[in-house]
This record gives structure tokens, sequence and C-alpha cells, in this order.
């Protein structure tokens, strides 16, 4: 009998399981209602301006979704902000893993107003995002007056996302090692000539074995490669802006010296591990090139490893360009958000673009530059040592536009090929070259090289 | 005494087999007790020079790690108990009902085993989304409560069971609902162990389509909750290994209850016919 009735049991609450499994969050959201549109607050901003003293949505309850991939305190305080001063909005943040973040993101902008209404954009998947995509509401010269990268952002006269910080490369030094070998700040090199030197005095080897690499690039072909050729003035695309030119003069160049670095100086070793960032953090590499975001990846993995930063060297006094950078991108609004939410999303860039302090917390996190020009002397962003280091010369640095992965995953295989296969610099450039061509005549992408103010005097 | 050496050998070689296999489960488990400088340091130890519980202290502030626990189970269970009845029952109708088609139907079980999940992927996000099942645990349930490799094994399970068995019962006036539970379920236990802890642990890691369906943080199941740690530029390896190392608890328990019974269970159902 107690089997039967256990048996009824189970039966009874698997189905009541199951009903509830299927029960979606359907209840319709009671959120605040906001009556004073006077808040008694500041506008904000200097060409884009946020007056917060207004009604969003005429003050009814709307509710918003906001996608990340990363730091979703750092972005939900820009968000509990704008909640206090709009309590009928709520923006809820929903955090995802990097790695799954554009499979489901391009899914889930299709849901209209049960998908994301704001969503963090890289601007490396502007070509799966734009269809989405709402022009922000803000005038873009405003943009462009405060934010010096936003020119470069612009689509057929529209802003759909900008930057708020920039990060480019630069040359990690192990502080210890640096005082070890005799040298102090005074040391710091300018130019490849003088890079070099350092790196020589930087390296220990013991009976013909490398101990300590005065320099490790391993890992970071590609990114080194791009930099030392728009160094000689070599860009990497034609000036349609639609094709690569990376068999050029400079490139060729940029290969050659990095090949010496290792066959010549013997500062380093391909060999030598393959990831120049853990050998620099376990202490075997003096100096590395990296690119801001190591800031993060040292202070997470090797914290007590002391280093400093300095500013990439130049293969004469007035380069083409110190090197490229990316941007670290504002939200994108979806299209297919109901009006209430578009009217919200809009309001709320306009308070996050208007807001530097906020923007300066970002940039503090990831150690980028800011793209904002009202915190480009900021006291706090230059103790940063990877901002410090970019800060004197960062009008001299170019965005080559949002690169499709193509570029940098031929470079990394044309790298590995010379340098491991011992294959010809010219032939295997080449070869990239033509792979990339193919694949970017399926794309719709134009660099934003042409942008460059020193674009003219490329050769 | 040759079959002595011979002995001793095939022991050496299993237990370095052994050994192989449960070195990087052992260094994972002894590495979340280590910081992310030690995990990643030149000079590697098995055991920690400086033991720290801080990986398993902060995990609850990567994300609601015993929320997302708690979901991964109940979802687990579900999806588990749900796939062992319903491959019973339908392994006993195919076994034990004489009926036209039914090698049909069988047949079509399993051609299911033989179409590779990502192909239907697309599709079948496509018809959850029009049924508005999207962030419902249902959408996570329904896909996977009829398995065919389940039915598979039961059918070859449950045809082993003699019919003059059930004869018998039905003789003694037993109805097909209890002979069902009373007799074919109790005498199929071998089986059932075995499905339970493939369906289980097949539930338990499963990543692509729980992150597809699931969007509200509240719902989200931990095998996503895990790649949190995998950030863009850097991995958080000290929590992640802590946050491993207590998600496959759950594993190691249903696998020690139904352990006895797993090997016999696999071996019934691929040699019985």
């Amino acid at each position: 009998m107690w089997r039967k009735v256990l048996g009824i049991c189970l039966a009874m609450s698997m189905m009541l399981l199951l009903s509830a499994c299927g029960s979606e969050e359907t209840a319709t959201y009671k959120g605040e209602i906001d009556t004073n549109p006077d808040k008694g607050l500041e506008v904000m901003g200097e060409h884009v301006t946020y007056d917060p003293n207004h009604l969003v949505n005429d003050g009814k309850p709307v509710e918003l979704e906001w996608w990340l991939w990363d730091a979703p305190d750092l972005f939900g305080s820009i968000a509990e902000e704008y909640e206090k001063i709009h309590p009928n909005v709520t923006i809820h943040i929903v955090n995802n893993p990097w790695d799954g973040f554009w499979t489901k993101l391009p899914l889930a902008l299709q849901k209209g107003k049960k998908g994301p209404t704001l969503f963090n954009v890289h601007n490396s998947y502007q070509h799966l995002l734009l269809t989405y995509m709402a022009p922000y509401d803000i005038d873009v010269k405003d943009l462009e007056q405060d934010f010096f990268t936003a020119k470069s952002h612009e689509i057929d006269g529209k802003i759909y996302y900008i930057d708020f910080g920039i990060m480019t490369g630069a040359i990690y030094y192990n502080k210890d090692m640096w005082a070890a070998a005799g040298l102090t700040e005074e040391d710091i090199p300018k130019t490849w000539e003088d890079f070099r030197e350092v790196a020589k005095k930087l390296t220990i080897q013991e009976n013909g074995k490398l101990i300590q690499a005065g320099f490790n690039y391993n890992g970071e072909f590609e990114n080194l490669m791009q930099s030392i050729s728009y160094q000689y003035g070599s860009t990497l695309f034609d000036e349609s802006g639609t094709k690569p030119t990376i068999t050029q003069e400079g490139q060729i160049k940029a290969v050659q010296m990095m090949l010496d670095f290792y066959d010549k100086d013997q500062v380093g070793d391909k060999d030598f591990g393959t990831d120049s960032a853990q050998s620099f953090g376990q202490g075997q590499s003096a100096m590395v090139y990296k690119w801001g975001h190591f800031y993060g990846y040292m202070n997470t993995n090797y914290p007590s490893i002391p280093y400093g930063t300095f500013e990439v060297p130049v293969v004469d006094e007035d380069p083409f360009a110190y090197d490229r950078y990316n941007g670290e991108s504002t939200p994108g609004i979806n299209k297919n958000a109901s009006p209430e939410q578009l009217e919200a999303a809009q309001d709320f860039i306009r308070f996050y673009l208007a807001n530097a302090e906020k923007q300066k917390s970002l940039c503090m996190n990831y150690s980028l530059f800011p793209a904002n020009n009202a915190l480009r002397e900021d006291e706090d962003l230059l103790k940063n040592p990877a901002i410090q280091a970019v800060s004197e010369h960062i009008s001299d640095y170019i965005w080559p536009g949002p690169m499709p992965a193509t570029l940098g995953d031929n470079l990394k295989i044309a790298g590995q090929d010379i340098m491991y296969n011992g294959k010809s610099i010219e032939k295997t450039l080449k070869t990239a070259e033509d792979i990339i061509k193919v694949d970017l005549s399926n794309m719709d992408f134009v660099s934003s090289e042409s942008l460059y103010h020193k674009y003219s005097q490329h050769k | 005494m040759k079959k002595h050496i011979l002995k001793y050998s095939l022991h050496i070689v299993l237990a370095l087999v052994g050994i192989i296999t449960i070195l990087p489960f052992a260094w994972m488990i002894l590495s979340s007790f280590k910081s992310n400088e030690e995990i990643s340091a030149l000079h590697q130890t098995l055991l920690p020079k400086t033991f720290t519980l801080e990986n398993y202290v902060s995990l609850q502030s990567n994300f609601d790690f015993l929320r997302y626990f708690a979901n991964s189970v109940l979802i687990a269970v579900i999806v588990t108990v749900l796939v062992v009845y319903i491959s019973c029952l339908c392994g006993f109708v195919l076994s034990k009902y004489k009926f036209r088609g039914r090698n049909l139907i069988f047949g079509f079980v399993m051609m299911t085993m033989m179409v590779p999940w990502s192909v239907t992927i697309i599709s079948r996000y496509t018809m959850f989304m029009k049924a508005g099942l999207q962030n419902t645990y249902l959408s996570l349930i329904l896909p996977v409560m009829v398995s065919g490799f389940g039915i598979f094994m039961m059918k070859q399970d449950i045809s082993a069971l003699p019919d003059e068995l059930l004869e018998a019962a039905r003789i003694d006036g037993a109805n097909e609902f209890r002979i069902f539970h009373q007799i074919v379920l109790p005498m199929s236990k071998n089986s059932i162990s075995a499905i339970a802890i493939f369906q289980f642990l097949w539930v338990w890691e499963d990543y692509l389509w729980p992150y597809l369906m699931i969007d509200s943080d509240k719902k989200q199941l931990l095998a996503v909750g895990l790649t949190m740690f995998n950030g863009r530029y850097a991995t958080d390896y000290g929590g992640l290994f802590a946050a491993t190392a207590i998600s496959i608890v759950p594993v190691i328990v249903v696998y020690t209850i139904f352990q006895k019974r797993f090997v016999a269970g696999v071996a019934a159902g691929s040699v019985k016919g």
C-alpha cells in the first residue's frame, strides 16, 4: 500500500515540478512610478550633456536588461546611479561568459522587448551586431568634441557605439632584473636601437643556455609586427581600405628586426616558452611587449612581481605612428526593443556618456587611456603605468578599424611559419595576404586608417 | 612462476594507468588550495606551499554559486528520473509486446542516436523560441527527457527477462502496470543504474543548450557559471578549480550509489539481444 502512495506522491511532485519549470516569469512588471521631474541635480557633461531633471517614459515603470561579459559590479554601479535618479527605470544586469556571449547575443537581440535592450559591444563583432543596433540619439558633433575617437565610429552619419577608453601596446619590464643589470630610469630606451642594447644587458646565459630573456615576444608576433610596421609608415590596408597590404617594406623590415632580436642579439629565443606573459610572470623574461590588459593579467596571476611600463620604442624620432590601438566600447541599443525601453535606453546612454566619473572608473579597471577628452590629464588615471606610458603621444596612435579576426589569425600563422619553420619572410607574408584578401572580399569591411591625422605620410 | 610475473606486471601497468588517470584530478583538487600565483608558478609542486581556503571562500562573489549548484541538481535529478522511467517503459513495450511496426519504431529510435546533436540545435532553438519556452526549465527538460540510448539499453536488458515469468504474473492476476513496476523494473536495476549515471553526467556537464535557453541569473546552471572564471584576458584558475571540485561532488555521489550495478548494466545492454 505504502508503495502505491509513494508512487502517486512521486508522480504528482514530478508533475508539479514540470509545470513549475514551464512557468516563465510572466507576472506583469510593477515598478515604481516617478512623478517628480525636478530632481534638483546639475546638468552633467561638456558637449554631450545630461540634464537629469526630467521624467523618463512619463514616469511609468520600464524594465531593461543590460548584457555584459565582465565586471557586473562596475557596470551595475552605473545602472544603480541612473536608477536613483529615475526610480521608475529598472536595469537588470545579466553577466555572461565571454566565450558564449557572441553566440547568444545576436539570437537574443531578435527577441524584441524580451531580449536585452542594452548590451556591451566589442568592435571586432560589429559585423554581427550592427543590424540589430539603434543609433545613439545624440548629436554626432557633440560626441566628436568630447571623445577623440568618436569620428572613427561614424557610419553613414550615425553613431551606434563609441570608445570609452583605448588600449594599446607598451613594454613591460621587471624592475628587479632592471636594477640587477645596473639599469636606472634614465636607461629607458626611446628607439629600438637603444632597446636592443638594454635587452642585451638584461639577458643572462649560462653555458650557452638562456636563463633570463632580455626581451620575449613569443605569442605576440602579430601584434608587435603590426606596431613596428606602422612605425615605418606601412599601413595594413590599401587606400580603398578593403585590401590588405602586409608585404610592404615596413612589414618585412619589422619581421626582420624581430628575428634579429633572437638570432643576432640572442636576447630571447623562440623556444623559450610559447607564452611571454607567463614567462614574465614567472620571472624568466625581463621585458615583454603587451597590451594594457596585461596589467589585469599580472594583478590576477602574479601580484608580487614588481614591474614598470614604458612606451614602445620607435624606429626613428618621428614615426608615422607609435602603434595601433583598440577601443573598449560603450553599450549598444537593441533597435527591436519596445518604444518605452528605447526611450529609457537612449536616456541612459546620454547619462553614461556625460558621466566622466563613471568612465574614469571603467578606464581604471581596464587600464585604458580615456577616450573622453575631459579625463586626459586626470592624475589618478596617469598613476596607472599602462596609461601613463602612452599618454604623451596618444594622438600618434592609429586605429585600423574594427578588424576582422582573419588578419590577426593569419599573421599569427605567418609568424609561426617564419620563426619555427624557417620560411622566407616575403613568401610567407604574401601567402597570408592572399588568404586575408579572399576572406575580406566576403566581408563588409573598410579600414579606418585613412582617418589617422598623418595618413597622407604613409608609404 | 611465469603466471605470477604476468599477474604482477599487469597489476603494475594497471596501477600506473590508474595513477596517470587520477593525477590531473588530484592536481586540480590540491591546486584549489593554492593562490593563482602558485598555480602559475614556474616550479610546480603537487601539495600547496601556502595552503589557502580563499578560492572557496570567494566562490560566491563571482556568481551565485549555491543557487547555480541547486539549479543544476534539480534539473539533473528531474531529467535522470524521467529518462530512466521513459526508457524502461519504451524498452518494455518494444521488447515484450509484439505488434506491427515494432522494429520500425525501434529503428527510428536508433536513428535518433545517429543524428549529431549540433545538427539539430538551430532548428531546436527556433522551435523553443517560438513556443515561448525560453528562460524556462521546461526548455532544458523536454529535449532530453526521451533518450534513444536509454531506450536501446532498456530494450536490450528487458528482452532478456524470461517471457514465462511475465506470463506467470499475468496468470496470477497481475495487470500490465503491476508487471512493469513490480517485476520488470526491479529486475532491471543494473541497466537503470548505468543509464542514471550516464544521463546525470550528461545533464550535469551540458553547457551550450542551458546557456542559450536560460537568461535569468536566478535560473542559470553551474556548467555555465563555471565558464565565468574564464575572463577575456585572464582566467581565475584558483576559483575555477575550487568551483569544479565542488561541482563534481554530486557526480561522485551518483556514481557511488549506482556503481555496483553500473558495470553489469553496461555489459547487459551491450550483449543481450
